[in-house]
């Protein structure tokens, strides 16, 4: 039975304490792991309902199968009392859940507005009206306050991520729909239009919308939720009140099941020499004369703004784009690198911000990704080994603690897992001196510490760690010194001693600043 | 706190001719070079430009035509119809034999009813039994053109109506009524395309068919619907075609699955889907003709020309990866 909005509840009365929706004891195996256990949870009209848990706690399998997009083994969706069964997406909608998933599912050859009303295109009977489109994408796009810098009418290939992710959120405000499923809405987006989403879903829940709504960021969470539930292995651990968890940290002891560890490991104390360079290395347009160095054993960090130039220079050093000026040293001798392969030869690794697209061929297994950049070693007479593969990887992974299953593909491996996989590939080839692009982007906090200790350990096995970073605590906890970036340049760096959240952010903002009104400026932020 | 402020960076901005031919080329450069074409052979033929050599063009060219706006509908769901030309066999002889029997209209009827049937097979088996356009559609090919074989016996059907085939060879306004069907066929291939739910669906499916399947559009029902679109064209084309030698003939339209999808790809459609326009295949049709036409004048042995032909297609498609494909696909 479809929901049909406020009417339905104000016709029938008697359903008021009824929940919207009502899982009862989901189950739900995959090849080789039990995704939920039993998770039952309620739905109810005007809530926003927070769902957290680590990487692999089952949130998103507790979502596809709310999307329709998965059937569970056993247990049962109620939707307003009523016993439903999701045979596919389509039905899940028709019942009023529309789910923004994480992976931007947008077409990109179709415009935005025919991305925003996929599925349900405006128009009469099998006529699609362009113009109606049109205009009432940009009424929404307008709603969530992004109405001037998106025009309905442009390639939705040629939209940021961001712009991507809007599309999404507008494409489930298009449909009306009484519950709407968010998972990680914000992870792309700035500060500014996070805000605009979390200030337009409260004025949706008053009128009555329900939210599902699953987040990394703990802080929004504790902002914007109404209820919790935390899921850990699959299990539900608890449904708070928002009221009655005070602190983030709380909520971190529930996903973790043990009071937080100490999230940064300490600093390898053991430096070494100045194992790599750059000097005066320019890309026009894109940086200019960037001037660093990092020892053996020693982590080093780049802070910045997205936009900063700091994945450009990274990029630059691995070959991956040409540099117009400069010159790279490993080990006190000038090498010229020209190609990533070059990079390789030298012990240079690069570890990319989207792992996905970047690092790991996805369908293949988790042994046949480590070994990926370094078949020579696998092979036996010349032929590819599939036992010497096993061993290799089997290796790799025991000292990089790598908890997945390794015959598994690759996509099916927690973000954690991974990156323990791009990890394993780089240090594989016998990289010394390895550079990760946001190595904890999209990672729960249990698998981050795992990922610190990991540098740690690879930095006091006297590899230099060089790494880019938007997440200053981060850099602060784990670096022995940071480099502030802003408009191209490195503006300021810091030793160990020096440490200041203030002074990082004053370089991180330099180029965007009146020289007048600088202190200001960071103080405002 | 997180660092993520956004910065526009400023060449963002700047408009850069490279940007433009990854816009536009598409768009243009096929069009472009079909005038070239028209241009050298011109200067090359005495014969070449003049009204009754275009009308020579466009009559054998509308065919090609009629089953290539047909193809696009399957390739842009990101699959392929190689039953194409059995279907062009199977229509002719099944509108040849319905005609002599019961006249021209019932044999049109029979003639499309027959490419809605093969083209709902073949969007059946691919959606239900999963089974691979390409092995789909060739297995189909194989199916079809052995029942167009078997109701002819393996020999033309004759005594197909004068009234019918005459259309062939007659003229509104000067222009050959088989130019008139196909360029009515692109009129209809556009406005579906463009102006219905099923046609933006098709893009959807074919550009990102698991953002289509989630966001609750019924994929199986719109790739059948492709697939039957590709049925009815190439039975329009099969009567063209048969119209034209008067006959219903099992061997009819062999060439026509290449000849089909290189007009396609020439037109500028993504072989992986979603992406690509009709108009731009109708100048891809354009192209192939007026490249056989011309070769015809200029005395170049029809074997030549095939080699002439693969050659073209393999230089326009790497053109497109070089200059188009690669960058606009990685672009920001």
């Amino acid at each position: 039975m479809p929901l049909v909005g406020p009417a339905s509840a104000t016709s029938v009365p008697a359903k008021d304490g009824i929940p919207l929706v009502t899982l009862n004891n989901l189950v739900k195996d995959f090849p080789g792991v039990r995704a939920l256990r039993g998770v039952s949870l309620d739905l109810r009209r005007g809530e926003v309902h927070a769902l957290v848990g680590e990487n692999g706690a089952g949130k998103s399998t507790l979502i596809r199968i709310l999307s329709g997009d998965v059937k569970p083994d056993s247990g049962s969706i109620k939707i307003e009392g009523q016993p439903t069964v999701f045979e596919r997406p389509r039905d899940a909608r028709q019942h009023g859940i529309v789910t923004i998933f994480q992976e931007l599912m947008i077409v990109p050859d179709l415009s935005v507005a025919e991305n925003i009303f996929l599925g349900n295109e405006p128009g009469p009977a099998l006529l699609y009206s362009r113009a109606k489109a049109a205009r009432k994408a940009a009424e929404v796009l307008a709603g969530l306050g992004v109405g001037s810098r998106i025009d309905p009418s442009e390639r939705a290939g040629n939209l940021s991520t961001a712009q991507r992710q809007l599309i999404e959120i507008a494409r489930a405000l298009v449909l009306r729909a009484p519950v709407i499923v968010m998972d990680e809405p914000t992870a792309a987006l700035s500060e500014n239009e996070a805000a605009a989403l979390r200030r337009l879903i409260v004025r949706m829940r008053a009128e009555g919308t329900c939210f599902l709504y699953v987040s990394h960021r703990l802080d929004e969470v504790m902002e914007i939720a109404d209820r919790m539930t935390v899921l850990r292995g699959g299990e539900r651990v608890a449904t708070k009140d928002a009221s009655k968890i005070k602190s983030t940290s709380e909520l971190i002891g529930l996903m973790v099941g043990r009071p937080m560890a100490e999230l940064f490991p300490l600093r390898n104390e053991k430096i070494g020499e100045v194992v790599f360079s750059v000097s005066g290395l320019t890309r026009h347009g894109v940086f200019t004369d960037i001037n660093f160095d990092a020892r053996a054993g020693e982590v080093v960090g780049f802070a910045g703004l997205v936009g900063a130039g700091r994945t450009e220079v990274m990029r630059a050093i691995f070959g991956a784009d040409r540099p117009d000026g400069g010159e790279i040293r490993k080990d006190g001798v000038v090498i010229t690198i020209r190609h990533p392969c070059d990079a390789i030869a030298r012990g240079i690794a690069y570890l990319p911000e989207d792992r996905k697209d970047q690092g790991l061929v996805l369908t293949m297994s988790g042994a046949e990704n480590v070994v990926m950049a370094s078949l020579d070693e696998c092979c036996v007479a010349g032929f590819v080994s599939k036992s010497a593969i096993r061993k290799t990887a089997r290796a790799i992974a025991d000292r990089l603690q790598f908890k997945g299953q390794l015959d598994a593909p690759a996509g099916v491996a927690s973000g954690g897992n991974q990156q323990k996989l791009v990890i394993g590939k780089s240090i594989l080839t016998g990289a010394k001196v390895l550079i990760f692009d946001e190595p904890t982007r999209g990672i729960d906090v249990g698998a981050k510490a795992e990922i610190y200790r990991l540098i740690h350990r690879l930095a006091s096995e006297g590899a230099a760690v060089i790494i880019v970073s938007s997440e200053l605590p981060e850099l602060m906890g784990i670096c022995h010194r940071i480099y502030a970036m802003s408009g191209g340049r490195i503006r300021d760096e810091l030793s160990l001693a020096e440490f200041d959240e203030k002074r990082i952010l004053e370089g991180a903002f330099a180029a965007h600043m009146a020289p007048q009104a600088s202190p200001r400026a960071v103080g405002a932020l | 706190m997180t660092l993520s402020t956004r910065t526009l960076s400023s060449d963002e901005n700047r408009v850069k001719p490279l940007a433009f031919l990854q816009r536009y080329g598409r768009e243009i450069g096929l069009p472009i070079i079909v005038l070239l074409m028209v241009i050298v052979f011109s200067i090359n033929s005495a014969v070449f430009l003049s009204l009754p050599n275009f009308r020579n063009i466009g009559v054998s060219a509308a065919a090609l035509a009629a089953v290539s706006f047909g193809q696009t509908f399957a390739i842009l769901t990101a699959g392929l119809d190689l039953s194409v030309g059995a279907i062009v066999a199977l229509v002719s002889i099944v509108g040849a034999l319905v005609m002599r029997e019961h006249g021209v209209v019932a044999g049109l009827a029979a003639s499309l009813a027959t490419g809605v049937a093969v083209g709902l097979v073949n969007g059946l088996v691919i959606t239900r039994f999963k089974v691979f356009p390409f092995i789909a559609t060739l297995a189909m090919m194989s199916i079809v053109s052995g029942l167009a074989l078997s109701l002819s016996g393996g020999v033309a059907v004759t005594g197909v109506p004068e009234a019918f085939s005459s259309l062939a060879y007659a003229r509104t306004l000067g222009v050959p009524i088989p130019v008139v069907i196909a360029v009515a066929v692109l009129a209809a291939c556009i406005v579906v395309l463009r102006y219905t739910k099923l046609g933006r669906r098709i893009y959807a499916v074919g550009g990102n068919e698991e953002a289509a399947r989630l966001s609750g559009i019924p994929i199986g029902a719109v790739k059948i619907a492709a697939y039957v679109l590709s049925g009815v064209c190439a039975a329009v084309g099969s009567l063209i075609l048969t119209a034209r030698v008067a006959s219903g003939q099992p061997s009819l339209g062999v060439t026509l699955p290449l000849e089909s999808v290189a007009a396609v790809v020439l037109g500028g459609v993504s072989l992986f889907g979603g992406r690509g326009s009709v108009v731009g295949v109708a100048f891809g049709v354009l192209f192939i003709s007026i490249l056989s036409n011309g070769l015809n004048l200029l005395n170049v042995p029809s074997y030549t020309q095939m080699m002439v032909i693969g050659g073209a297609l393999i230089l326009a498609v790497s053109l497109d990866q070089i200059f188009i494909g690669t960058k606009a696909g990685k672009g920001n």
